[in-house]
């Protein structure tokens, strides 16, 4: 058993002893009821298990949570697919794919929102030409399956968020 | 006699369990599943606009939707802690069981119970007729397939299970002895569809399955395949006729004729999974103090599911005879068929009758989804066909098809005939004959996945008649209009098509788009090292099964709220947004709730209903009718593309009764136009616009002053609504209010005002007749597709550089939900023609070892998420009914990819996947 203290959407957890072969799917959807994020194949193949993680320094990036153990989040902050909306107020991101019907089934929807999300976040720091907007959604997206859209969709949705919002995201007089 | 898609065995009388489902209703205040609360109009609900899905907000928020989100923590009245089972499978199917080695499991690790056949034997469960085999394979038996259950392993606590898990997962626990090979098992259905039609387009048919019914041919002790042969002595005499004209196709196919091109090919197509991202799961729980026990369960068929159940225990000894089942179902993270009519269910209630008190929780992994998941079919097909060297037109077509059922029978038999009638794709020829067989394997099980049986059947015509018409040569989309079936021709089961046929507009679209224009300039102009091709294909598919039904409860309160509840599942098809979208039309509002899944609202009706409404003779049904509860059927399953068509129909009638008489007569009152006035019959006239109904000259009325009216009147303002379609809907006449009032329905319960619902007895009834069972489909929608692809010569690697599908549903109730599954099967065609693949036997999912990464799907970067083009067809009419077509978008993709790799290559594989691999192969 080792000590395990996260933070997760902003909130302290811990410190909770669990075992080390536990993975951080369980740990947020048996011990916690977090049952937003997913589980898919365990394999880190489809990506519906996937959470974001913030780094001290600001950056942040996904990674899967059925393959990874719960306690190498240890120290960590993450977020998951129940903490992007504030006080009921959804993100123009979860909007979005609202608006474009991403999503059919919905169980991969946390997994492409977390990443999406960080994608919009990495470009808000370091925006990219227009030129290569849909080669970058393309790389950050494919790692997500999902079994009913046909992506397009999904892809849709964060372009056009991106799209709306150019001065942010995209490379000025591009 | 065709398949039955169910086995309405009469569990209620048979068993003495209660399926108590009003209980739910007492439940609902708190968390049931299926409901989905919308954020009201006041709120931001961009449904209400038309602009995204009524189960949107709960999706991007992780809201608890699915099976595999609840415990028992979770459902109000539930013990709190939740328990965990594995169920145990074996990866073998030619050697003898011998038992497990459950040594590792020790201390801490030892499971609760352990539930294997001989513990089933001791209790007395039944194996409902539909699921028929050994739930668990005994101990000294050959597992009749791999995958098939060997035992359920329950522990209390999850940390246990989970290190149990982790310490089986290798599978070697489970020892075998003897080699026996696999277990012979008889075929799932055998069936020959044989039509002669008469000498002019308007004559009688010589003879069709719906003019002499379906046959079977006979089976010999002999052999494990059925007698094809007219003459045999085990021959019936029905099958005998349909069998001797088909050897007279095959005879003038065979002969040798200078004017008839002739092609003779084999065709095979593989096993693949559904691959729905949420591995099935459910939670169950046995509470001894009161003998009932509680499921919450994701299925497309719930009342299927509810129904096996109650069998399985109908007949068990005390105290593991539930004496009441409530099940509560919910949203599903992809169907795709393989949840419908899944055994899984009937393991997850054994589970917490075997550990009563305790709730279970039973859920597969990836791992375990692949190796027991309902699969598609792979098959073998050989196909002859006959066309005029002069004329283009096509003569004679005769074919064989054998399919791997894997299993358990499932619904083998029926998607042997759906894949047979549908031979023939979009044509009109005049000799046919298709021979099928579904056979029993050691494989997993097979069932009715998306598009099933067509996509296999299609797939290989369409790729055969791109043939012919290079072998002519002729134009391939002049060949295929020169053939096509006219809006008023008979299918080769005999019947014509009852809704639009919009081939022909298909096939120009396909002509003149600029992908087919542009074929020999984008070929010409391929970069150096790759080759480009074209590809085309056009398909018709058939929504429903030939017994559908439809119930929904449509509610409306004095504030003008409005709450549907429907029997359909949500799978990601956008039912309950198409349920909203539909009863808008009436009462112009989307709903503010949405419940779907739901099979527990509609006691009011007293539904009853006997036989099989599939099989059932005129003179059984017209007896039975008389009762007014009685139906042909109660509930469907959410399958073959029901969805727009069936599963919103009776909340439509709901609606449409709602407004009729209850804000009809209320708008009348607030315009104060008398009874008499000609102007009260003009219901017809009356138009919603932004949430008022509108009359040419009076005063826009909004919906929450007519429902209040409405309600202080104590006129309708709720409707129970069922409906059955056997290829057409069922009809009937209720008396309301001192009139007759006649719809597409046949059971109605009403509201007035506050009061509770009370029943209607239909006056008078229509169901279609018994004898549209011998029909082919009569529901059909089309599509055609255009794929240009582009090859490495060098590694095979193979490109989709654009693509253009064009397809018409009748009106559209969500068009982007429309436009989203055609995307997804697009999706799903590109997998199944490059990609997916499932060994049948040793090595397949079988033995429990396959997962993603071995197993490929498309992924985003597969697909021309740029350059596919979709075009929906506008109704005919603005009134049009909406048509399924969930499955035919991913039908014609298939064959036109391999059209296009043979345009590119000119190799034409007559198997699937064909992966890069294969073709760098043929380019070497």
């Amino acid at each position: 058993m080792t000590k395990l203290s996260i933070t997760i959407n902003g909130r302290a957890h811990g410190p909770t002893d669990v075992r080390d072969d536990l993975s951080m799917n369980d740990f947020l959807r048996e011990y916690l009821g977090m049952t937003g994020t997913k589980f898919g194949c365990g394999a880190a193949q489809c990506l519906s298990c996937a959470v974001i993680i913030d780094n001290p320094d600001g950056t942040s990036f996904t990674s899967p949570t059925c393959v990874v153990s719960a306690v190498s989040f240890d120290g960590k902050a993450i977020r998951t697919v129940e903490g992007h909306a504030k006080n009921g107020e959804l993100t123009t991101l979860q909007k979005a794919f609202i608006e474009h019907f991403s999503f059919q089934c919905g169980y991969c929807t946390a997994g492409f929102l977390n990443e999406g999300q960080v994608l919009l976040e990495r470009l808000a720091k370091t925006p990219v030409a227009r030129a290569d907007l849909e080669k970058t959604i393309a790389e950050a997206l494919d790692g997500h399956i999902c079994r009913c859209t046909g992506y397009i969709k999904y892809h849709e949705a964060v372009r056009d968020v991106i799209l709306a919002d150019s001065k942010r995201y995209l490379v000025a007089n591009q | 006699m065709r398949p039955s898609r169910r086995e309405f065995l009469k569990w209620v009388s048979a068993s003495g369990i209660t399926l108590s489902l009003s209980r739910l209703g007492a439940a609902k205040a708190a968390v049931l599943p299926p409901r989905a609360q919308l954020p009201g109009r006041g709120g931001w609900n961009p449904a209400a606009n038309g602009a995204g899905r009524i189960d949107g907000v709960a999706k991007v928020t992780g809201a608890k939707l699915y099976a595999s989100d609840f415990r028992a923590s979770d459902l109000p009245g539930w013990p709190q802690n939740t328990s965990h089972a594995i169920l145990v499978r074996a990866p073998d199917a030619t050697h003898v069981y011998t038992g497990m080695d459950l040594a590792r499991l020790s201390g801490a690790l030892k499971p609760s119970v352990v539930v294997t056949a001989a513990d089933l034997d001791k209790i007395g469960t039944r194996v409902p007729a539909f699921y028929a085999g050994d739930l668990f394979c005994p101990v000294g038996k050959t597992p009749i397939y791999m995958g098939q259950p060997v035992a359920l392993l329950i522990f209390e606590t999850f940390d246990a299970f989970d290190r149990a898990r982790l310490a089986l997962r290798d599978g070697t626990f489970v020892t075998f002895g003897e080699e026996t090979g696999p277990v012979a098992m008889p075929d799932y259905g055998a069936y020959r569809f044989t039509r002669v039609a008469g000498a002019t387009p308007d004559a009688l048919d010589v003879y069709s399955p719906i003019l002499a019914g379906w046959v079977s041919p006979g089976r010999s002790q002999m052999s494990p395949l059925p007698v094809w042969s007219p003459l045999a002595k085990e021959t019936p005499a029905l099958y005998s006729k349909a069998a001797a004209h088909g050897e007279k196709i095959r005879g003038e196919l065979a002969a040798k004729n200078p004017n008839l091109l002739m092609l003779d090919r084999e065709f095979e197509t593989q096993s693949v999974d559904p691959m729905f991202l949420e591995p099935e799961a459910g939670l169950a729980w046995y509470s001894g103090k009161d003998e009932s026990l509680e499921l919450v369960l994701g299925v497309q068929s719930p009342y299927d599911a509810a129904d096996a159940i109650a069998h399985m225990l109908g007949k068990a000894r005390a105290p593991f005879k539930p004496a009441r089942i409530n099940a509560q179902f919910t949203y599903l993270g992809g169907g795709f068929g393989g949840r419908d009519h899944t055994p899984f269910v009937l393991y997850v209630a054994l589970a917490a009758m075997f550990f009563p008190n305790h709730p279970v929780r039973l859920a597969h992994d990836r791992y375990q989804q692949f190796q027991a998941g309902i699969k598609r079919h792979a098959f073998k097909m050989r196909s002859r066909i006959g066309v005029d060297r002069a004329t283009g037109k096509m003569l004679a077509f005769a074919a064989d098809h054998v399919l791997d059922g894997g299993g358990l029978a499932n619904l083998s038999g029926q998607v042997a005939t759906v894949a047979a009638t549908a031979a023939i794709g979009i044509y009109d020829i005049p000799k046919v004959d298709v021979t099928t067989v579904a056979l029993h394997s050691r494989g997993v099980t097979a069932g009715s996945m998306r598009c099933y049986g067509t996509l296999q059947s299609m797939t290989a015509l369409e790729v055969l008649v791109d043939e012919v018409a290079t072998a002519l040569p002729l134009d391939p989309i002049e060949f295929r209009r020169r053939n096509l079936l006219k809006p008023n021709g008979r299918t080769m089961a005999g019947n014509t098509y009852s809704v639009s046929v919009r081939t022909p507009e298909i096939l120009d679209k396909l002509e003149k788009h600029p992908i087919w224009q542009q074929r020999a300039q984008q070929k010409s102009a391929a970069r150096p090292g790759t080759l480009v091709g074209t590809g085309v294909a056009c398909v018709t598919k058939d929504y429903g099964t030939g017994a559908d039904c439809s119930l929904a409860r449509v509610e409306l309160s004095a504030e003008g709220r409005i709450t549907i509840y429907c029997d359909h599942v949500e799978m990601g098809n956008g039912i309950g947004t198409a349920l909203a979208n539909r009863v808008a039309i009436y009462l112009g509002a989307v709903a503010d709730e949405v419940s779907v899944a739901r099979i527990d609202s509609y006691d009011v009706l007293g539904l009853v209903t006997s036989g099989d409404s599939y099989t059932m003779d005129q003179k059984t049904q017209d007896k039975a009718e008389k009762d007014p509860r009685w139906v042909p059927a109660i509930s469907s399953a959410t399958s073959a593309s029901i969805g727009a068509h069936v599963g919103t129909h009776s909340a439509a009638e709901a609606a449409r009764v709602i407004f009729r008489f209850g804000l009809w007569p209320a708008a009348l009152e607030l315009w104060s136009i008398a009874a008499n006035d000609p102007r009260a019959k003009d219901w017809a006239k009356a138009q919603w616009k932004d949430g008022h109904l509108m009359m040419s000259g009076l005063a826009p009325l909004p919906l929450p002053l007519l429902a209040a009216k409405a309600h202080a009147r104590n006129l309708v303002t709720g409707a129970v609504a069922h409906g059955f379609s056997r290829w057409e809907w069922s009809r009937a006449r209720f008396p309301i209010n001192g009139e007759q009032y006649r719809a597409e329905i046949d059971a109605l319960a009403v509201r007035k005002g506050n009061a509770a619902f009370a029943r209607i007895d239909r006056v008078s009834v229509r169901f279609p007749p018994t004898v549209n069972n011998q029909s082919g489909n009569t529901y059909t929608s089309a599509c055609g597709a255009l794929v240009r692809v582009e090859i490495e010569r060098a590694t095979g690697a193979l490109r989709i550089g654009n693509a253009y599908t064009v397809f018409e549903c009748g009106r559209a109730l969500v068009p982007e939900v429309v436009l989203g599954q055609a995307q997804g099967g697009f999706a799903m065609a590109v997998g199944y023609a490059l990609l997916e693949t499932l060994p049948p036997f040793e090595g397949g999912p079988g033995n429990g070892q396959w997962n993603l990464g071995q197993y490929l799907v498309a992924r985003g970067s597969d697909l021309p998420l740029r350059d596919l083009e979709l075009e929906l067809l506008p109704p005919l009419t603005p009134d049009e009914p909406p048509k399924g077509i969930a499955e035919v978008v991913m039908i014609p993709v298939v064959p036109a990819i391999l059209n296009a790799i043979f345009d590119a290559t000119g190799h034409r594989f007559q198997s699937l996947p064909v992966t890069a691999n294969l073709l760098k192969g043929v380019l070497a």
